[in-house]
């Protein structure tokens, strides 16, 4: 018996290994990109001269900080997605930053330079308005949290609540603005819309209410919009629809409406239509704001204005002008404005706030991504130089989500694409041959013209090529004498290639903003992105590749359809995936809603394959749709089938393609939507090859797999979501015939279920109710001890039903994703891909999930390789095929085969994107890393030697033998 | 969120018909999926309902983390508090101590995700009234109950390992193989023997011998293997014919003829 555990514990190392990474793989050949997504907060640390942070807080709910001259991320903090985690606002003062939290829920004090955090207050329930902190001498002691209803003040060292005051007649008044001057008051200014502005006074020490007043606004309808505090106390506030500007000081006792200014007074006039927006800056909190401002006229017009003594004067006229943004360092506060230059190029100017004079020598000339987006939001970085004078250096965010940090005199620093932080869908496509190689290639497709001619054609090319390998022999040969630090493998269109295992491929990425990317897998550079404008923020894609680089000379080409998620309407766009560059093809309109979308096999003589786009009349696009391909479709018509799947009515339904492009209702299936709805449908991927038929059972007879192409899983949930009354279904159902070939419900389960459908398997894991853990359950189908049919499949003659085979087991851990392994030809072992929420990505033996696993272990069962059955599956952390490389909020992973059997290429998107190999079955067809090739050569020689030796010695021996 | 369009499709070519054969029927298309609807993830656990997604009956779980002989500093920013995946998430203070805001009530295990440090899960229940209890996560018997302190005192239990060793190549490795231990030892005790043993010695040859006649008690009995051997040996005209004949003759054993005979003629 202790011989039989210890044959398991083997077997199951041996698994164990067939996954693992070896620490000096490290970085060979995975890497990873962090991101943090659309910027909403950034502050540069100003405390001291050398810091190099940048502290940002992003839409994606993370706080993170960066190295401000590389561009890395020097910590990150990922919250909780959905609006419970979004952060409300972002202020920074010394060395610590406060944060609020899911809408005035949480406030958060981090340190900044470890990013570890301080402390955390919960706040009282009341929609978040504004958070300021308060000063009292010149120190900030306080923050102020403003809520519809309440406002709230915490010590800064502890978050402790100092005082928390309801806030009278709220539910009139909309509270909006906290102000503080730094004389020991704290203003809550609220405004009743079209009426009048509400100012209450409360006493910093206990919160009581000092004064109240109401001033008489009836044009004003929001403070946040149109209000600013500039100077020493006084409000400020435009009105678009008489063109004025009202002043009110908080503090003047007397004093009970607004000071209209009119702006034609000061020479300037309001974009028609146009909300004018204020721009002011308080460098210091504990003291009162500059009496400078910012006045925005038009989508490209600002000027600078001064308070005075109540009046307003212009400082400087920008016109035109795209972004402007004030900066403090020490005691100077500047305003830097970007004003177009040229059509690719923008210059960005710094000003002296108090004048309005241009500093000399502050040109940084930011050149415009013609593929990009307009610049959107600036950030300046100021500090003082070594002469006193005021240097500085800007980020830059554009529409299309780069961050780009600029310095004088327009050198960029560095730069971020966090679109890549939200990518949709992927595709890898294999690089092009290289110049020769597609030479000789070519020769093979031309027609013969004479033997001689070939021959000398022939010669010629492997002339070529030997060339080609002697410039890369000397190539390493000089590589070879540099120091390994200083040997950097640029990738550049040029260099770009395909290897001899065709490891290295081109990644088109998706990303929701709808901006493109080709990323090369081996280094991570991105090549070259495209950004699609007029994408709908709600857009769906799907990205297809319709020619691969196999067929030379003719481009690879990828479609990308963008279909809006309200409408329906779709569009396609067309590129090739290895420079990115749109192309010339022309595309159908699509005037219809499209409800499906399928790439067939069939190719037209340019060999691209034919998309099927189907619209809410069941009629057929083909694209693209010349003569040819409409002559192969009417002739394949009969045998092209598709689904649909309606999941608000519950109904699948299966269509045949007609001659004349029509399509016939064949089948359908509904699943009543008042008990369960439908999840997910999932049929096969495309790509996937199975090598063997069947399985060799411990008898020696096979038991052969039913391998129906057409089989589509349908995971449904079931609408009432009572523990004990909720369920999970899955059917397994026919794409062409309908047939519902196999269905199991798992009782007092629910989702979200993860799902992947593979050869003759599905792997499904949901939320098992009444234990509270999560559980893998697999479905295996085969056909029995013999085949019904071995040539070749068909759904329409299947007598016999396949015989299913289903086991569950404990996971102990939750799921983000789930994906299995492919490899080229289907020989090596399927392992399946699970994303954890802690970051990790397990490489799972399929093995483990083998309906097949008997409960007492048999010499049978032996002989199989089948593990006993053991309820809970093991997580190892040699299985995390990234390591530490943790990748957050995985939301996808995508496996692509490679060139060597044994080689899966892996990427894992979410918010992070690793890309790494797996081995399942570990490097069967390569010799290992660590082949010690010292070993094998000394012990060859060391053997040659030897029989040179021996032999000698043997020949002297014998000729002293003949002598005597 | 209603989505009217229908969710996949596929390319289903039947193979009856199809001249391309199976390989080619896999050509379904993944769906341009509309993103399906997520069901409410929280809420529905405890026996609260609906009445735990009001924020009135919304709990706080609060522990403390520590890495023996390591700051909070170092290893505290790079982790954070899971509770049911990501459903609820918190950060750990500088000090060690955490707390996990807004959960309603219900049983969630809690787990720190760091990635150097390895830390056990607890599981914790919150009743409807906000009463705490913690546990040890058991997924098998999952009513089984091993209470933990609360708040709770989470532990590292070590470091992650993941990273599995190289097979180095080592003369100790190379030695201690069985297969050359069989082959080195009798070779050892053959070279060695000879010399520890003086067989010159004529009280030595007398005990050896005697020692011989102890093994084999009965000289009569014939010898089991040699039995066998004659029992399997091939006839002896196969072995006179065999090329061998010299060889043999030089080595001796009749009985070994046959063996040495078979391999050389292969």
């Amino acid at each position: 018996m202790a011989g039989l555990c210890s044959v398991f514990s083997v077997c199951l190392c041996l698994l164990g290994f067939s996954a693992a990474v070896f620490e000096d793989q490290v970085g060979k050949f995975d890497w990873r990109q962090q991101f943090v997504g659309k910027v909403q907060f950034a502050l540069f640390d100003t405390h001291s001269q050398a810091s190099k942070k940048l502290l940002v807080a992003t839409e994606k709910n993370i706080f993170a900080s960066l190295n401000s001259r590389t561009g890395d991320l020097f910590w990150r903090h990922v919250d909780k997605t959905g609006p419970d985690g979004h952060i409300d606002t972002l202020m920074m003062h010394g060395q610590d930053a406060v944060v609020v939290v899911g809408n005035g829920r949480l406030l958060r004090s981090w340190e900044t330079t470890v990013g570890g955090l301080n402390w955390e207050t919960v706040l009282d329930t009341g929609s978040f308005q504004s958070a300021a902190y308060i000063g009292v001498q010149d120190v900030v002691r306080y923050v102020a949290v403003l809520k519809k209803s309440a406002i709230s003040l915490h010590y800064l060292s502890n978050g402790h609540q100092k005082w928390v005051e309801n806030l009278p007649e709220s539910d009139t008044v909309q509270y909006q603005t906290v102000y503080s001057g730094g004389n020991g008051q704290v203003f809550v200014l609220g405004v009743v819309p079209n009426s009048h502005i509400v100012i209450v006074e409360y006493n910093i020490e206990d919160g009581e209410i000092m004064k109240q007043k109401s001033v008489a606004a009836p044009w004003l309808s929001s403070l946040q919009s149109s209000c600013v505090m500039v100077g020493s106390g006084v409000l400020l506030c435009a009105d678009p629809t008489t063109k004025s500007l009202y002043t009110f000081p908080l503090q003047s006792a007397d004093q009970t409406t607004m000071t209209p200014i009119l702006l034609e007074s000061l020479g300037v006039e309001v974009a028609a239509g146009f909300q004018p927006v204020l721009i002011s800056t308080q460098p210091h909190p504990a003291r009162p704001p500059l009496s400078e401002f910012f006045l925005q006229l038009g989508p490209d017009y600002h000027i600078l204005l001064q308070l005075k003594d109540g009046l307003v004067s212009t400082l400087r006229d920008f016109n035109p002008s795209y972004l402007v943004a004030f900066a403090t360092t020490g005691e100077k506060t500047v305003a830097a404005v970007m004003s177009p230059k040229n059509e690719t190029a923008s210059v960005i100017n710094l000003y002296s706030a108090d004048t309005g004079r241009r500093l000399l020598d502050t040109t940084i000339i930011y050149s415009m991504d013609p593929n990009g987006g307009k610049p959107a939001k600036l950030y300046i970085h100021a500090f003082l130089k070594k002469d006193d004078s005021v240097g500085y250096r800007v980020l830059v965010q554009t529409e299309d989500l780069v961050l780009t940090f600029l310095q004088q005199p327009g050198r960029v620093v560095w730069s971020r694409e966090e679109a890549l932080a939200d990518v949709v869908t992927m595709e890898m496509v294999d690089l092009p041959l290289t110049g020769t190689q597609a030479e000789l290639e070519g020769e093979f497709g031309k027609k013969a013209d004479g033997l001689l001619p070939m021959v000398l054609k022939r010669l010629s090319s492997q002339f070529i090529l030997l060339q080609a390998w002697m410039s890369h022999l000397w190539k390493l040969f000089y590589d070879a004498r540099k120091p390994r630090s200083h040997v950097k493998n640029e990738v550049t269109f040029e260099t770009l290639s395909r290897d001899e295992f065709n490891l290295q491929k081109m990644m088109v990425m998706v990303t929701a903003s709808g901006k493109l990317f080709g990323i090369d897998s081996k280094s991570g550079t991105v090549l070259w992105k495209q950004y699609l404008e007029n994408i709908q923020p709600n857009s769906v894609f799907k990205l297809m590749v319709q020619r691969t680089t196999a067929h030379f000379p003719h481009p690879p080409q990828c479609t990308l359809l963008v279909k809006d998620k309200d409408t329906g309407l779709g569009s396609l766009y067309v590129f090739n995936p290895i420079f990115g560059k749109k192309s010339h093809i022309s595309v159908p309109a699509l005037p219809r809603p499209i409800l499906q979308s399928l790439l067939l096999p069939l190719m037209d003589q340019d060999y691209s394959k034919v998309l099927l786009l189907i619209d809410d009349q069941y009629k057929v696009t083909a694209f693209p749709s010349t003569k040819n391909v409409l002559q192969q479709l009417q002739e394949m018509a009969s045998s092209i089938f598709f689904y649909l799947v309606d999941s608000s009515q519950g109904r699948l339904s299966g269509f045949r393609l007609r001659k004349d492009l029509s399509t016939e209702l064949i089948w359908e299936v509904v699943i009543p939507t008042e008990v369960q709805k439908i999840v997910g449908v999932k049929g096969k991927r495309a790509n996937e090859h199975v090598h063997s038929q069947g399985r060799v059972m411990g008898d020696r007879s096979v038991l052969y797999k039913y391998l129906n192409p057409n089989l589509l899983a349908v995971v449904t949930e079931s609408t009432d979501s009572h523990q004990e009354r909720s369920f999970v279904g899955i059917f397994l159902i026919d794409g062409v015939t309908g047939r519902i070939v196999h269905e199991a419900v798992q009782r007092k389960a629910r989702g979200p279920v993860h799902f992947v459908h593979s050869e003759n398997w599905v792997v499904y894991v949901y939320w098992n109710t009444k234990s509270r853990r999560n559980e893998f359950s697999v479905l295996e189908l085969f056909e029995g001890m013999e085949l019904y049919n071995s040539t070749v499949f068909s759904s329409l003659d299947r007598p016999r039903p396949p015989q299913v085979l289903q086991q569950s087991y404990i996971f102990p851990s939750p799921i983000s994703t789930l994906e299995a392994t492919l490899t080229e030809k289907g020989i090596t072992s399927r392992h399946l891909l699970v994303g954890l929420p802690s970051g990790a990505i397990m490489s799972l033996p399929k093995m483990f999930l083998d309906p097949r696993r008997p409960e007492v272990a048999s010499d049978q069962s032996r002989e199989e390789n089948l593990i006993p059955y053991s309820p809970e599956m093991p997580i190892r952390t040699e299985w995390f095929i990234n390591y530490n490389q943790t990748v957050s909020r995985v939301r996808g992973i995508y496996t692509a085969p490679s060139g060597l059997e044994s080689t899966c290429l892996v990427v894992a998107y979410g918010l992070d994107i690793y890309q790494t190999r797996v081995y399942p079955s570990k490097q069967f067809d390569v010799l290992k890393d660590d082949y010690d090739y010292v070993l094998i050569s000394s012990v060859l020689l060391g053997l040659f030697f030897a029989t040179m030796i021996s032999k000698r010695l043997a020949e002297v021996k014998l000729l002293n033998r003949a002598w005597r | 969120m209603v989505f009217k369009c229908p969710g996949g499709a596929a390319v289903l070519i039947s193979a009856v018909l199809c001249v391309f054969g199976p390989c080619l029927c896999g050509g379904q298309q993944p769906v341009l999926s509309p993103e399906l609807p997520e069901p409410l993830a929280g809420g529905e656990v405890g026996e609260g309902g609906e009445a735990a997604l009001l924020t009135a009956d919304r709990f706080q779980i609060e522990g403390r983390a520590a890495v023996y002989g390591v700051r909070p500093e170092i290893w505290a920013p790079s982790a954070v508090v899971l509770v049911d995946g990501e459903e609820h998430v918190g950060f750990i203070r500088l000090d060690g101590s955490f707390t996990v805001n807004d959960v309603p009530s219900g049983s969630y295990v809690v787990q720190i995700a760091s990635p150097v440090y390895k830390f056990e899960p607890v599981r914790v229940d919150i009743t409807s009234k906000g009463k705490m209890r913690a546990r040890r996560v058991n997924y098998i018997r999952t009513s089984e109950v091993l209470q933990l302190p609360y708040p709770l005192q989470i532990r590292c239990t070590g470091l992650h390992s993941y990273f599995i060793e190289r097979e180095t190549w080592g003369w100790s490795d190379f030695l201690m193989n069985p297969m050359v231990l069989m082959m080195v030892l009798p070779l050892v005790i053959i070279l060695l023997l000879p010399k520890v043993i003086n067989t010159n010695d004529p009280a030595m040859r007398q005990e050896m011998e005697q020692s011989m006649n102890m093994l084999n008690p009965n000289p009569d009995l014939p010898d089991v293997s040699e039995l066998m051997t004659k029992f399997f040996a091939p006839p002896k005209s196969h072995s006179s014919s065999s090329s061998s004949g010299s060889g043999s003759s030089k080595s001796g054993g009749g009985s070994q003829r046959g063996h040495r005979g078979g391999p050389r003629r292969r």
